[in-house]
């Protein structure tokens, strides 16, 4: 995609524009809601509220102070910090591939962003910092954990998807990507993500945003995409796109329907009142090829319209209703009746799919592997993209690429090793998987210690690795849901051949429990520390302090011993011993040069 | 700031809710919450720096204070402390000599018109001893050597779950509306130490007013009056932008 426009010209243009362009706003905002019974007995329910606004030929850059139905914050969010393009999604759960197909956008766990700035952009790291924190403001995340040391620029896995001028060379200086596998989403997230749709949750699709119903669910996901498109084939007009997604995956046992008749109002807890009257679309769709497949359904009301849509070989059936029209007449509500029990069925696999864990033992060495399925006829091609935090220092030389017996060479390899608190390992291999195989992807890294400071409160969680990304195009278009990259409405989703389906498949993200000190260690330490020397100081110092030494004791005279017979009768009882004694050392020491008659040993102090 | 994710946190049988007792009767996460600080943010740091203003340049506007000379402030803390003390992250701790410099601090920079500063922690009034600031009413649910204790058990998830002086705090609140007539001496009577067990601890030294003549909403429930009118005054508009209307 392209425009090949020369700037220069509109640029004299837009002076005559700018005032007439805040009255004429050739925007447009579209709700649509698509719905799929996922065959493991799950549903899967994608909301996407999109806004197309068109910019004229006489901008520049975009101007967002004149915002009609592009939400305005985030538009002087865009502008300040010159983004091209920008993907956020917040994401609690694991998108199963294996068993629901492949999901209309893709997300890893927790937070995950990654934003094209403009070419002329300047000061990037610093950019960069303010534009997460920024972020983390708008989204009541905490994004703005997102640093230098755990961003990367990936080469080859996330190229833009939206309109780039052939003019603008692509830069790898001007993307970044960083995760936070560990970032909680919750109803604090979702307020103001409310908030910037035109209709809030007011009125329209977004009525059936309930945190307390999606939240109770096996997978959610919100997203924010933000690109720039075409507006027609030849790219002479352009536009900007904004996305706001949410993925749900509802388990029907938690939501209690135990039949597996599911309906928006049992998923939600309310219907649909009203569309949003700024909509321009305002649809459902649901997917009822499962009908065919699977065990049958009947579904009500009577769809607007059923579409065949035929992708790659793949056949599906879509139930479309519009609510504008629907919902003058009555409240919306689709619901569906199973006319047997329903019996679970194995789902059929995707063609790719992937598994990732950790493996090792003992508190020196892990390695991470990967386990990448490709259940498809032909070998598929690949690009492998690891996002390694610093603290998990892994070993290039361990990186093995093997399918059974056989060890695949990697067509591409792109390594930068990290470095202690300034940068994450990045990794991006780009290889062939065999037809009908397991690949296994292995590295091996070691346990490190951080400093003291740098261990969280609940260091024994365990830390956090993100999700690895595989990008790879499906020759076929099965369990495929995704829009194609020129389209942005789900309603063009639809009877759309090409060559090939892009997937960019999220691993799921790991635990490592590093080595962590107990922290009362240095308490301990101490404790233990002064019992020992308390304990060894005594006898040391005696030993060293003190010597043995002969003494003679003297015979005494009688006068001496009516002295002392004295002294017996006026000291008390109790006192007398320790005296007598005492008196007899001193007498003791005192007669050692005179006399050698009887000997007795004796301790005295070392005269130095 | 909230360390812990009890709404979302998948041991939560209710997600994305948290309720004042075990009937479930308030949800006081609600529907549209927003949470300025959460997770490892919450540290003494940055408390301390909110409430300072001493904040790094990029720090977005919802996690600053932006308060002035005119702005009252309601501070509430709770959690696990002691006499002197109250801990942050089961890792540190603020001390009550720091809350009363970073107030004096606040102070000093016209930070702040009134604080009224709550706490409920076991032997809270600890935490206020060392205030030295003028214009702050403090509160704290245990005198020292006291403890503050919970409320009840919710055995669906076999935890207390609130705890007293809160839980009649909440009470009070829920009837406290923009018109309500309540004052802050109303509020500081909402424990006694029949249901509280604890003894309710409260400072008024530093505060200048009346507690009996403070309108409770000059901390909780206010929302600033808006002035409509019905006529625009397009002199009142600055210059620059009737003439780029004009163009």
């Amino acid at each position: 995609m392209m425009w090949g426009f020369p700037y220069f010209v509109l640029v004299i243009v837009s002076i005559n524009f700018h005032g007439s362009l805040g009255l004429k706003h050739k925007d447009s905002f579209h709700e649509e809601l698509f719905m799929k019974p996922l065959v493991s007995g799950h549903v899967y329910s994608y909301f996407q509220f999109t806004t197309i606004w068109e910019i004229d030929k006489g901008f520049k850059d975009e101007d967002f102070t004149n915002s009609h139905l592009f939400p305005r914050p985030l538009g002087e969010f865009i502008k300040s910090y010159d983004i091209k393009e920008m993907h956020i999604s917040l994401t609690e759960g694991v998108w199963r591939h294996k068993s629901w197909g492949y999901p209309i956008t893709e997300a890893g766990p927790g937070a995950e962003l990654w934003v094209w700035l403009k070419n002329d952009t300047v000061n990037i790291d610093q950019k960069w910092k303010d534009l997460v924190n920024s972020l983390s403001g708008l989204l009541c995340a905490t994004l703005n954990f997102m640093e230098q040391a755990n961003t990367l620029a990936p080469q080859m896995s996330l190229r833009p998807t939206g309109a780039f001028s052939t003019k603008e060379k692509l830069d790898n200086k001007n993307i970044k990507y960083a995760t936070l596998p560990r970032e909680i989403v919750c109803t604090e997230n979702l307020t103001p993500w409310i908030k910037l749709l035109p209709c809030d949750n007011k009125r329209g699709l977004s009525t059936l945003l309930n945190s307390r119903d999606i939240h109770n669910t096996n997978y959610h996901s919100l997203g924010i995409d933000y690109r720039h498109i075409c507006i027609d084939k030849a790219c002479t007009r352009l536009g900007l796109e904004l996305k706001q997604t949410v993925s749900l995956v509802h388990d029907l046992i938690i939501v209690g329907t135990y039949d597996f008749n599911w309906s928006i109002r049992k998923l939600f807890g309310n219907g649909v009142a009203a569309s949003c009257s700024q909509a321009e679309t305002s649809s459902v769709y649901v997917d009822i090829t499962s009908n065919q497949t699977g065990p049958i359904f009947s579904i009500f009301p009577e769809p607007t319209k059923v579409l065949t849509s035929l992708q790659g070989g793949q056949k599906q059936l879509i139930a479309q209703y519009d609510l504008k029209e629907i919902t003058k007449e009555r409240i919306f509500n689709v619901y569906t009746i199973h006319e047997k029990p329903r019996i679970i069925s194995v789902a059929t696999q995707p063609i790719l799919y992937t598994h990732r864990y950790i493996t090792g033992y003992g508190q020196e060495r892990g390695g991470i592997v990967t386990k990448i399925h490709n259940k498809h006829r032909t070998p598929l091609k690949i690009i492998y993209l690891e996002n390694i935090p610093w603290f998990i220092p892994i070993y290039y030389h361990t990186l093995k690429i093997t399918s059974g017996d056989k060890t695949i060479t990697p067509l591409i390899k792109k390594y930068i090793p990290g470095k202690s608190r300034v940068r994450p390992y990045y990794l991006e291999v780009a290889f062939e998987v065999p037809e009908r195989s397991v690949t296994t992807v292995r590295i091996e890294f070691d346990y490190m210690f951080l400093k003291w400071q740098e261990y969280p409160p609940d260091a024994n969680h365990g830390f956090y690795l993100g999700s690895a990304i595989i990008t790879a195009l499906l020759p076929t278009a099965r369990n495929y849901t995704a829009i194609p990259q020129t389209e942005s409405l789900i309603k063009n989703s639809f009877n759309v051949s090409r060559d090939g389906y892009l997937v960019q498949i999220r691993t799921e993200a790991l635990i490592v429990a590093l080595p962590t000190p107990d922290f009362s260690m240095p308490y301990n330490v101490i404790c233990l520390a002064c019992t020992v020397v308390a304990l060894a100081f005594g006898p040391l110092h005696n030993i060293a302090s003190k010597r043995l030494r002969l003494t003679v004791i003297r015979k005494r005279g009688l006068l001496e011993k009516a002295m002392k017979g004295l002294s017996v009768i006026s000291a008390r009882f109790a006192k007398k011993d320790s005296k007598e004694e005492g008196d007899e050392n001193k007498e003791k020491v005192k007669s050692n040069k005179t006399d050698g008659r009887v000997c007795e040993i004796k301790e005295t102090k070392k005269d130095k | 700031m909230i360390a812990d994710d009890m709404a979302c946190n998948p041991r939560n049988p209710r997600p994305a809710t948290v309720f004042n007792n075990a009937n479930q009767n308030i949800d006081v996460y609600g529907d549209d919450v927003e949470v300025d600080y959460r997770g490892y943010e919450v540290t003494v740091e940055n408390f301390i720096r909110l409430l300072t203003g001493r904040l790094p340049p990029s720090t977005p506007r919802s996690k600053q204070l932006l308060t002035d000379e005119g702005s009252n402030i309601l501070i509430y803390l709770t959690g696990h402390g002691g006499d002197g003390f109250l801990k942050f992250q089961d890792s540190e701790e603020v001390t009550s000599q720091e809350l009363g410099d970073a107030l004096e601090q606040m102070w000093q920079k016209r930070r702040y018109h009134e604080v009224f500063f709550m706490i409920d922690t076991c032997q809270a009034s600890s935490m206020y001893e060392k205030f030295y600031s003028p214009n702050i009413l403090a509160m704290a649910s245990s005198l020292i050597g006291e403890d503050s204790l919970s409320h009840h058990v919710d055995p669906a998830i076999g935890v207390y779950i609130i705890d007293r002086y809160t839980y009649y705090a909440l009470e009070f609140l829920e009837d406290v509306h923009l018109d309500s007539a309540k004052t802050m001496a109303d509020f500081l009577a909402v424990c006694p130490k029949r249901v509280c067990i604890s003894t309710i601890g409260i400072r008024t030294d530093l505060f200048q007013r009346d507690p009996k003549k403070v309108p409770i909403t000059d901390f909780f429930g206010s929302i600033r009056p808006v002035e409509l009118s019905s006529r625009i005054n397009i002199s009142d508009f600055k210059k620059p932008t009737l003439l780029l209307m004009e163009e």
